[in-house]
């Protein structure tokens, strides 16, 4: 099979791969490898490009505000990814259990992964808003004083909310599919032994789960910290007073409100990098208890 | 110990009926089969039996309990799939000990105590810290079965167990789960669709068909005495042969031959004597004439020159096509417009073609309604045992 061909012609290959490739190049190797090129120069609007070396590489070293981004941007990630499969999976499961009406439910669930992310933004802009937010009266009324235009910890939670919203449709679509592929026979097993339903769940599901449980933690791992910008864009703005500054809307403020191309492009290099470190680390604890059975 | 009563059960799944009005005692400790086609009912009434599905209709007892509505976990039964079921992320060992962890109802020196007792039963010690992958087919279904008699349940119930393992580990298997039974005498109810296994494992072999129980029986009197047609062709491979006759004043009659019905019984089991039989054969419609299909198993159909002794009655067949068996010779062969299976001597040089004389044996003949697929009469006489007499009275 393998050495089966079945273009003959070179040419007839090149032609086939050409547009991929070129879109490639074009959208993604060309843009990666200017970025890096940029973070080796003092480069801005109306300025002329001056070489630095890794001059911006130091800066970012030795800047402490640079540093919060960076644990933010990891803890936020982390709670993203933590969160979303915690809820994706027990919604999940609850969806499995359910015998009616299972369709109703999954649709109402995906519904939020439809939604483009700053239209989720601004609809939980009216819903937490501090002062006219539909929520904020009730969970004011028991004694829980709604703030997060001017508190820290507060506008991070609302952000990791909505991110976390925002991301489990997409979660529980994959969820499903590997639920559901977990043979009835060994959930009839577990029922008449008497297993409980959440020990049923962590214990004979997950497990046989993993695989796809890992593809989605790479998966919410990048959404956390690439595809959670307009949340953060339209709700805090990176504050108050930076506590929801994560990596990828302070370069984007680097870059296109202080016009500090040169920084922007070193940031977006060291965010590549934590990912690209993270995804290793990833990677080799997953394959370790990731279970690919027969 | 348990005796499991099923009361007029039915289940349907939406406009299916896949159970149809089963009534039914497992007595204690017995072994019983359920055999019969795909689709035929035998699976879903055993998911009704474990309470993996909910009866539309009728009642389960589990001794003096009516366990019709409750959960599968109040039932304290264990069932073997036949995919095995076997958690794939667990070793041996966890796979047999998990359900009795969940419950708490086990100390952990009673479950240890458990499972070395029931690998040793099994001969599984030595899967105990394999994973499921690591382990064959029969190795897989023997684990299955220790987590299944650890937890020591009033009845075992098996779907197929033995259906996923290849021929030669089908009939080792086979042996020790009759060993086991013998060991354990725990009630056990075994779906198959394979007669074969129906025959060698069940004490008694219940035959579904369309949701319905057609027989119950051991498996000799099943084989012996198939209350209607579809019982007759589905038990004994060959299946019987089928033929459209008449029955006259005693005689089977086709275009091509004339049989006569020796000495029997009716289908309801009652005796017909010598000499008079064509009373009982009379069809009130039409008159002492009445249409019948005539089932003869093809090992007691034989070349008349390989049986001489079973009497001077033989008429002639062409053979169509033969196989080897290896032990007999099956002969493929038409009478008119009727066809035939015969058992033949293995190293019988019959050629298609050529014509051959054809004997029976008179004890095993029996004719079937030709609507109804009732059977109306045997030869031979059932042996009736209180055994049976008291299961017919019971179900």
């Amino acid at each position: 099979m393998s050495t089966r061909e079945i273009f003959d012609g070179r040419l007839e290959a090149a032609l086939l791969l050409a547009p991929t490739l070129l879109v490639s190049v074009v959208f993604l190797y060309y843009p990666t490898a200017l970025a890096f090129r940029t973070s080796l120069f003092d480069a801005g609007f109306g300025r002329a490009e001056e070489f630095v070396g890794l001059e911006n590489y130091l800066t970012l070293l030795e800047s402490s505000a640079y540093h919060r981004s960076v644990a933010i941007s990891v803890l936020f990630a982390a709670l993203v990814v933590v969160g979303t499969i915690t809820v994706s999976l027990y919604l999940t499961f609850l969806i499995h259990e359910v015998d009616d009406g299972q369709g109703w439910y999954l649709i109402s669930v995906i519904w939020p992964y439809a939604l483009p992310p700053a239209v989720a933004a601004l609809v939980f802009l009216f819903i937490l808003h501090p002062t006219l937010g539909v929520l904020t009266g009730p969970i004011e009324a028991v004694g829980f004083d709604v703030d997060w235009f001017n508190d820290g910890p507060q506008a991070f939670l609302v952000v990791l909310l909505v991110a976390i919203w925002k991301q489990i449709g997409y979660n529980v679509i994959f969820m499903i599919a590997a639920m559901k592929d977990v043979p009835d026979a060994l959930t009839e097993t577990a029922e008449l032994d008497g297993v409980g339903r959440l020990r049923r769940l962590v214990s004979v599901y997950v497990p046989i789960m993993t695989p796809t449980l890992f593809f989605l933690v790479i998966i919410n791992t990048i959404y956390a910290f690439f595809g959670t910008f307009a949340f953060v864009d339209l709700l805090t703005s990176g504050g108050p007073a930076n506590a929801t500054n994560v990596l990828i809307f302070d370069l984007y403020r680097e870059g296109f409100s202080f016009f500090n191309f040169g920084v922007a492009s070193t940031k977006s290099v060291v965010l590549f990098l934590v990912v690209a470190v993270l995804m290793v680390i990833q990677f080799r604890l997953t394959e370790e208890y990731s279970y690919y059975g027969a | 110990m348990t005796t499991i009563t099923l009361r007029n059960l039915r289940k349907e799944f939406d406009d299916v009926v896949a159970v149809n009005g089963v009534d039914l005692t497992v007595r204690d400790g017995e072994f019983l089969v359920v055999v019969g086609p795909s689709g035929c009912g035998k699976s879903t009434t055993l998911r009704l039996l474990a309470g993996l599905e909910t009866a539309t209709d009728g009642e389960i007892r589990m001794d003096d309990r009516d366990v019709t509505g409750t959960e599968p976990k109040e039932r304290n039964v264990a069932m073997v799939f036949q995919n095995y079921a076997l958690y794939p992320h667990m070793t041996g060992r966890r796979n047999i000990t998990f359900g009795m962890n969940a419950t708490d109802s086990f100390t952990d020196e009673e479950i240890d105590r458990r499972v070395a007792e029931a690998a040793e039963t099994l001969d599984i010690t030595d899967l105990l810290d394999r994973k499921p992958q690591a382990m064959s087919g029969g190795e897989r279904q023997r684990v299955a079965l220790g987590r299944a008699i650890v937890r020591d349940p009033d009845a075992f119930l098996m779907d197929e167990p033995l259906s996923n393992l290849d021929a030669k580990l089908r009939i080792q298997m086979r042996a020790e789960l009759t060993r086991l039974h013998a060991e354990l005498g725990t009630t056990t109810v075994y779906v198959t669709h394979d007669q074969t296994e129906a025959m060698t494992l069940g004490e008694w072999v219940v035959v579904m068909d369309d949701g319905e129980i057609q027989q119950v029986d051991p498996p000799q009197a099943l084989y012996d005495f198939p209350e209607n047609r579809f019982v007759a062709e589905f038990i004994g491979d060959p299946a019987m042969n089928m033929i459209d006759v008449a029955v006259e004043g005693g005689v089977a009659v086709h275009d091509a031959f004339r049989i006569p019905l020796p000495t029997g019984e009716t289908g309801d089991g009652k005796a017909i004597e010598n000499g008079t039989p064509a009373e009982s054969f009379a069809d009130p419609d039409a008159g002492n004439r009445r249409n019948a299909v005539l089932g003869v198993r093809p090992e007691d159909l034989h070349p008349a020159r390989d049986r001489p002794d079973l009497g001077e009655t033989t008429f002639d067949a062409t053979v169509d096509v033969t196989e080897p068996l290896g032990d007999s010779l099956l002969v493929h062969c038409s009478v008119g417009d009727a066809t035939f299976k015969m058992g033949a001597e293995p190293r019988s040089s019959l050629e298609p073609g050529e014509t051959v004389s054809v004997t029976y044996d008179p004890e095993r003949l029996h004719l079937f309604e030709p609507e109804t697929g009732e059977a109306f009469y045997h030869s031979a006489t059932a042996p009736v045992t209180s055994d049976r007499l008291e299961r017919v009275a019971n179900d």
